[in-house]
């Protein structure tokens, strides 16, 4: 009997030596395919029936009725204009800021240190902090921003009640919150470039001009795609900030395609519809990192060359 | 014309002092050679000269002009990095063209020049590729092209050679002296390699400890070493280096050697300026010993072979004398007919060797 068991407890042991790693993984896979892959399979299923999370009907089939209703929907088109303004504008501005704020910490100054933390607290910051410190910000009785500019004009200044005012809040909310980001990868790059090699543009008597874009440039060119592949996936996804600071409005002048997504799928529960936007959008950012990416290989093959 | 002058050039680090006075004088065309151990200040001199280091003191003067103050780009000078410092995204065309392109240069012109300096260093076939994908004697030579194609007045090289494999060292070696004859600029080459030195140098500066303490001919360095640390440096294998002491017996001064009683006349030096019991440091090159055959007048003594190091046409031999090791260089023929243990007979001419102080190092002369 006893054998048996001591039997029984070598095999044991024998398959976890054997097994650890897939072991050690387990837990970390079961949560993932609990809390993300099974829903996004179900939302997937979901997304080719008639079904409303509000209702007590029985879901549907009804194949990509769903997917062509939406297709259709001058109101999505409508969104992904808004959202593609959005990203261009908001990616172009945390590029061009992120890029400055790196030459910047590139060189040795008193207080590099202490600033350079201040510059990337914002990235570090929950999203709805950020939205709702904004959201005062702009707030036209006692916002920091209507006061400035009641100093100066004299007349209070509602930045959000304008179509073009509101884009400009989040989009400049959203650029003060993440050019740290692309600036930490830039900065990277920057960093990379051997001294050595700026030492022989000065004896080769070589302008700050070229040496920027024969030297620093290609060693940033590759992380510079990478900030735009993240910030643009992130700022096509935007919904936190503009929630917050604007909720789509005035009218519909910010509802970006997440927001509409929400809408549509918690506020008209239209739960099935929602599912097969969701699609859609996924399928878009797949399509544009795929591009990127497209374009980063392109490169790395014309450089081997 | 290219005249430098380096007077007391001072530059520390931190609280390293890298260069703690460094004087010379390059002439005009030269090929000038600064020899050195690791880390006694070469490259930091060549950075000073360029500009890409300020002076804490001192002057570097060019053709007259006191060149503190005046930036790199408008010195006149170019430099071969010992890391050849190649832009890695350019290709080799590009990397050639780069010091011309800021020169107003027509397009034309410009790769007329390339082409021209390519073929001179035989890296034609390279011009579109980059630099990664060059051969390290490739890479080298597009180092040397960089630095030379808009004829620069002076000429720095960083030890050059360092990377590379034995076989294209000795290549280049001569590469660099053709050079130097064809485009006769001015050439400052550091290296820590005696032999670099010796074979390259027009005049060889040997730094030690971020001073300069000995400029001459190769001929000369190797003759008469400034003192004990010059002659560890040069020659292959260098100096041995035997403690002696002065003696005062009867028949005249001598000096007493571990191994050997070698009297004042066989000496190149006078032993008169020494009290007896004086202790100095003889010095004479391994290829300066010889096997002895019976019959010789010539001062020998015996010593047991340690290790034999054959070099094709040479043989080193590690030799144990009374309690010295020393070194000597017969030739292969010879070598071959001993094995370490055995017992051999040396002998030498006494006024082949060199004395030096034992206290200060110096050579006496």
């Amino acid at each position: 009997m006893s054998k048996r068991y001591q039997h029984q407890q070598g095999l044991i042991a024998q398959f976890i030596s054997e097994n650890r790693g897939p072991l050690l993984v387990t837990p970390a896979l079961a949560v993932l395919v609990l809390m993300n892959i099974f829903p996004l399979l179900w939302s997937f299923g979901l997304s080719f029936f008639k079904y409303r999370a509000n209702r007590l009907n029985e879901p549907e089939f009804v194949w990509f009725k769903n997917y062509i209703k939406i297709l259709n929907d001058p109101n999505v088109w409508d969104r992904f204009q808004t959202t593609a303004l959005v990203v261009s504008i908001d990616v172009l501005l945390q590029l061009i800021v992120g890029f400055l704020l790196a030459l910047l910490f590139q060189s040795q100054f008193p207080g590099r240190r202490v600033l350079l933390m201040l510059v990337l607290t914002p990235m570090m910051l929950s999203f709805v902090a950020v939205g709702a410190f904004f959201r005062y910000y702009y707030e036209p009785t006692f916002g920091l921003l209507s006061q400035a500019v009641k100093a100066i004009t004299g007349e209070r200044y509602i930045l959000l009640a304008t179509p073009e005012g509101a884009l400009a809040g989040v989009i400049f909310a959203d650029v003060w919150m993440w050019s740290p980001f692309v600036m930490l990868l830039v900065l990277a790059g920057l960093v990379s470039v051997p001294k050595h090699l700026y030492e022989a543009a000065e004896i080769d008597r070589t302008s700050a001009w070229r040496r920027f874009w024969t030297i620093t440039f290609p060693y940033i060119r590759g992380l510079l795609l990478l900030a735009i592949l993240f910030r643009t996936i992130e700022a096509f996804k935007l919904f936190d900030l503009a929630w917050i600071i604007t909720e789509g409005g005035p009218g519909t002048s910010t509802e970006t395609i997440a927001i509409y997504v929400y809408r549509v799928a918690f506020q008209y529960f239209k739960t099935s519809e929602s599912a097969a936007l969701g699609y859609i959008l996924l399928f878009a950012v797949i399509v544009l990192t795929n591009l990127y990416l497209f374009f980063v290989r392109k490169r790395a093959a014309e450089e081997d060359a | 014309m290219a005249q430098l002058i380096l007077d007391g050039v001072v530059k520390h680090f931190g609280k390293i002092e890298a260069l703690r006075g460094i004087d010379f004088e390059v002439q005009d065309g030269e090929f000038f050679v600064i020899l050195g151990p690791s880390a006694a200040g070469k490259t930091t001199t060549l950075r000073a000269i360029a500009g890409l280091e300020k002076l804490d003191s001192g002057r570097i003067v060019f053709d007259g002009v006191d060149m503190a103050g005046i930036p790199v780009q408008q010195r006149g000078i170019a430099m071969v990095f010992q890391s050849f410092a190649l832009y890695p995204h350019l290709t080799t065309e590009q990397n050639l063209a780069y010091p011309l392109r800021e020169q107003k240069m027509a397009r034309r012109d410009i790769k007329l020049r390339v082409q021209e300096i390519a073929e001179m260093l035989g890296i034609t076939h390279t011009l579109t590729r980059k630099p990664a994908s060059l051969s390290g004697g490739e890479q080298q030579r597009l180092a040397i092209g960089r630095a030379i194609i808009r004829q620069p007045e002076l000429l720095l090289l960083d030890e050059p050679l360092t990377n590379l494999d034995a076989k294209l060292r000795h290549d280049m070696r001569a590469e660099f002296k053709r050079l130097h004859r064809e485009l006769g600029m001015t050439m400052i080459y550091a290296t820590p390699d005696q032999l670099e030195a010796l074979s390259m140098g027009e005049r060889v500066g040997v730094i030690i400890d971020g001073k300069i303490v000995q400029i001459d001919t190769p001929a000369d360095l190797y003759d008469a070493p400034y003192d004990r640390d010059v002659a560890r440096l040069v020659g292959d294998p260098p100096m041995n280096l035997i403690p002696g002491t002065v003696r005062r017996n009867g028949g005249g001064p001598s000096l007493e050697l571990p191994f050997l009683h070698v009297p004042e006349a066989d000496l190149r030096n006078s032993l008169a300026p020494f009290e007896a019991g004086t202790e100095l440091i003889f010095g004479v090159h391994p290829q300066d010993l010889k096997l002895a055959t019976n019959g010789e007048t010539e001062a020998s003594f015996d010593a047991e072979i340690a290790i034999t190091e054959p070099q094709g046409d040479i043989t080193i031999l590690d030799l144990k004398a009374a309690s010295e090791v020393l070194q000597m260089v017969v030739p292969e023929a010879e070598g071959a007919l001993h094995g370490a243990g055995e017992e051999i007979r040396v002998r030498f001419n006494p006024r082949d060797g060199r004395l030096f102080l034992k206290d200060s190092g110096v050579l006496v002369v």
